[in-house]
């Protein structure tokens, strides 16, 4: 009998598959209901107490989502220049050149020892007093990209030892003088390690921007609390700013979930 | 299994929402108020922290800590000369900025629009226009303002600044262009309506707590926090919360009175001339009644731009 239906244990592995299919997808279906109904509940249940004021939301919500442009801007332009810093940073880390290796192992350690918020109103608050004056907006960009810079001098330099030593043997066999190494050969393999963490950096920069709300910056938390202290409503107005966070968030890591899918691609 | 997983989840998630729902904000401040004034007359003491509430750098600070030091200010001479003053820059730019913190309805805060309004918005655009330029606004924490040093940020402050001998050292002052009574208020849950039912002596009895602003003061209350029950601000401040129904009351009489000033950073550009100019400006803003009209139309109709001293 089981030797007459020899090809069955073949035709079952696409049932087996279908049915693994099937249970993936109820499985996920389950989790986003769970996400609906939590999320529903913690609604329902701020509406049950009465003190949402979806006026209010109507009528202060635009000015605050206003400040998702500058929270946007300040991000981008802040992880543009650490990236480049930290750039900068890894060489000097891997450098065989004393100096180099200290300023930058300094650089390292100085930013990652102290806290941002300091940093932040180090530039803002004191470098005046030694007569460096700089707006508001810059401040932060700089503080950002400076604090930024230092965590991906690390994220660099390790994602430049990640490209595998033969690569450098082989150029530098043909002939290839060191520099020409590195800028042709062991850092655009190292670029294509080091982009997910890029956009990971970028999503947890999108938050950390916040904190340039000390220095009057009107981004998204600054707008909201001004709103909610104004008019004794930060209930609301700091829930449409996580809120607005929230899905910044989300839609970021979605495109940098599906930028590290496709950098992983070629490693396959 | 997991449906028991989920509903428990879900259990969970909802006694945590009723948990964080202060129980029944609506009623329990008024019960609280009835209970404790049936169970005691009204002059009876109140049962409550020794602790006043003021925002960060304020005057209200100064007079909790004994050391507030109210000031006037003379009469401003017209400088010899106006080469290199700051007004010379401001004309040229033709652009006044102005620095004021927006968390101070009805003198400074903002519209849904985003634009600003105000009793000091008002008069920082009359004085920008009497100078023959236009006025801009920028958002700075009071704390910063007060704390001087503006590295030529921004060029004057047209914040309600009350003019005090130890600001005197920071900033320039002209004549006042308007006065506000501070005041006392009290939460409404404390049943509180008068200074003498409270059981300490002010200001040796009590102890401050800073908030960034003064309205954070207020909206601690309003969430019902325990940590105090006072606060002290300007009567102004007071009297627009609770138009807006927030649940203080203000309480016995002016603590001190408030001479309300243009204030320039004395470690910037020289500005003997605009400092002569802005008070001129002011001036003819009290004499043609320009001031008494901004102030009857943001402080409910009254008049705060007469000095109550009389001087």
């Amino acid at each position: 009998m089981i030797a007459a239906d020899a090809p069955k244990p073949d035709s079952i592995l696409p049932q087996v598959e279908a049915s693994r299919a099937r249970a993936d997808a109820l499985f996920r279906l389950k989790s986003a209901g769970t996400w609906l109904v939590v999320i529903g509940l913690v609604l329902v249940g701020l509406w049950a107490t009465d003190n949402i004021d979806t006026a209010f939301i109507a009528e202060w919500g635009p000015f605050i989502f206003g400040g998702a442009g500058l929270t946007i801007l300040v991000s981008v332009v802040s992880i543009f220049f650490a990236t480049i810093l930290a750039l900068i940073g890894a060489m000097g880390r891997l450098s065989r050149n004393p100096y180099l290796n200290g300023v930058a192992a300094l650089y390292v350690s100085l930013v990652r020892g102290t806290p941002l918020i300091v940093q932040i109103y180090f530039i803002y608050l004191a470098l005046p007093q030694v007569g460096i004056v700089l707006p508001a907006i810059p401040s932060g960009i700089i503080a950002l990209s400076f604090n930024y810079g230092a965590y991906m001098t690390e994220i660099f330099r390790a994602g430049i030892q990640a490209v595998p030593q033969g690569q450098r043997e082989a150029a530098e066999s043909l002939g290839m003088p060191e520099r020409l190494v590195m800028r042709r050969i062991v850092l655009p393999q190292a670029l294509r390690i080091v982009i997910p963490a890029i956009g990971n950096d970028f999503v947890a920069m999108l938050k950390d921007s916040s904190l340039v709300s000390i220095l009057a910056v009107e981004e998204l938390l600054f707008r909201s609390q001004l709103v909610g202290r104004q008019n004794f409503r930060s209930l609301e107005t700091l829930l449409i700013a996580a809120a607005i966070y929230w899905i910044l968030t989300i839609t970021f890591s979605y495109f940098q979930q599906r930028l590290e899918r496709r950098m992983a691609r070629g490693d396959r | 299994m997991n449906h028991l997983r989920l509903g428990a989840t879900v259990l969970a998630s909802m006694m945590l929402v009723a948990a964080c729902t202060p129980a029944g904000s609506g009623s329990a401040s008024p019960s609280s108020a009835a209970g404790s004034s049936a169970a005691s007359p009204s002059n009876a003491t109140a049962d409550i922290p020794a602790v006043v509430c003021v925002g960060e750098a304020t005057t209200y600070l100064d007079w909790l800590n004994g050391d507030l030091k109210p000031d006037t200010q003379d009469a401003i001479t017209e400088p010899s000369s106006t080469t290199g003053d700051l007004l010379e820059t401001i004309k040229q730019r033709g652009k006044l900025a102005i620095a004021t913190d927006a968390n101070y309805e009805p003198q400074s805060f903002r519209k849904p629009d985003g634009s600003w309004q105000g009793f000091d918005i008002d008069v920082g655009t009359e004085i920008a226009k009497r100078l023959g330029v236009t006025a801009e606004f920028q958002h700075q924490e009071w704390d910063i303002i007060t704390a001087g040093s503006w590295s030529g940020r921004w060029d004057i402050s047209v914040g309600s600044m009350t003019i005090t001998t130890g600001r005197k050292d920071l900033f320039s002052f002209n004549q006042p262009y308007y006065y506000t009574p501070a005041y006392m208020a009290a939460s409404t849950r404390s049943g509180v309506t008068s200074v003498d039912q409270l059981p300490f002596d002010l200001p040796s009895g009590v102890e401050a707590v800073t908030r960034p602003t003064d309205s954070n003061c207020v909206e601690d209350i309003k969430a019902n926090r325990p940590e105090f029950d006072l606060l002290i601000t300007s009567g102004t401040v007071i009297d627009a919360a609770v138009t807006s129904g927030q649940p203080i009351v203000k309480i016995g009489e002016p603590i001190f009175q408030e001479n309300l000033a243009v204030a320039i950073d004395k470690s910037g550009p020289t500005h003997a001339a605009l400092l002569f100019e802005i008070d001129k400006a002011i001036g003819e803003m009290h004499a043609d009644g320009t001031l008494t009209t901004l102030s009857e139309k943001w402080f409910e109709g009254e008049d705060l731009t007469q000095d109550p001293s009389g001087g």
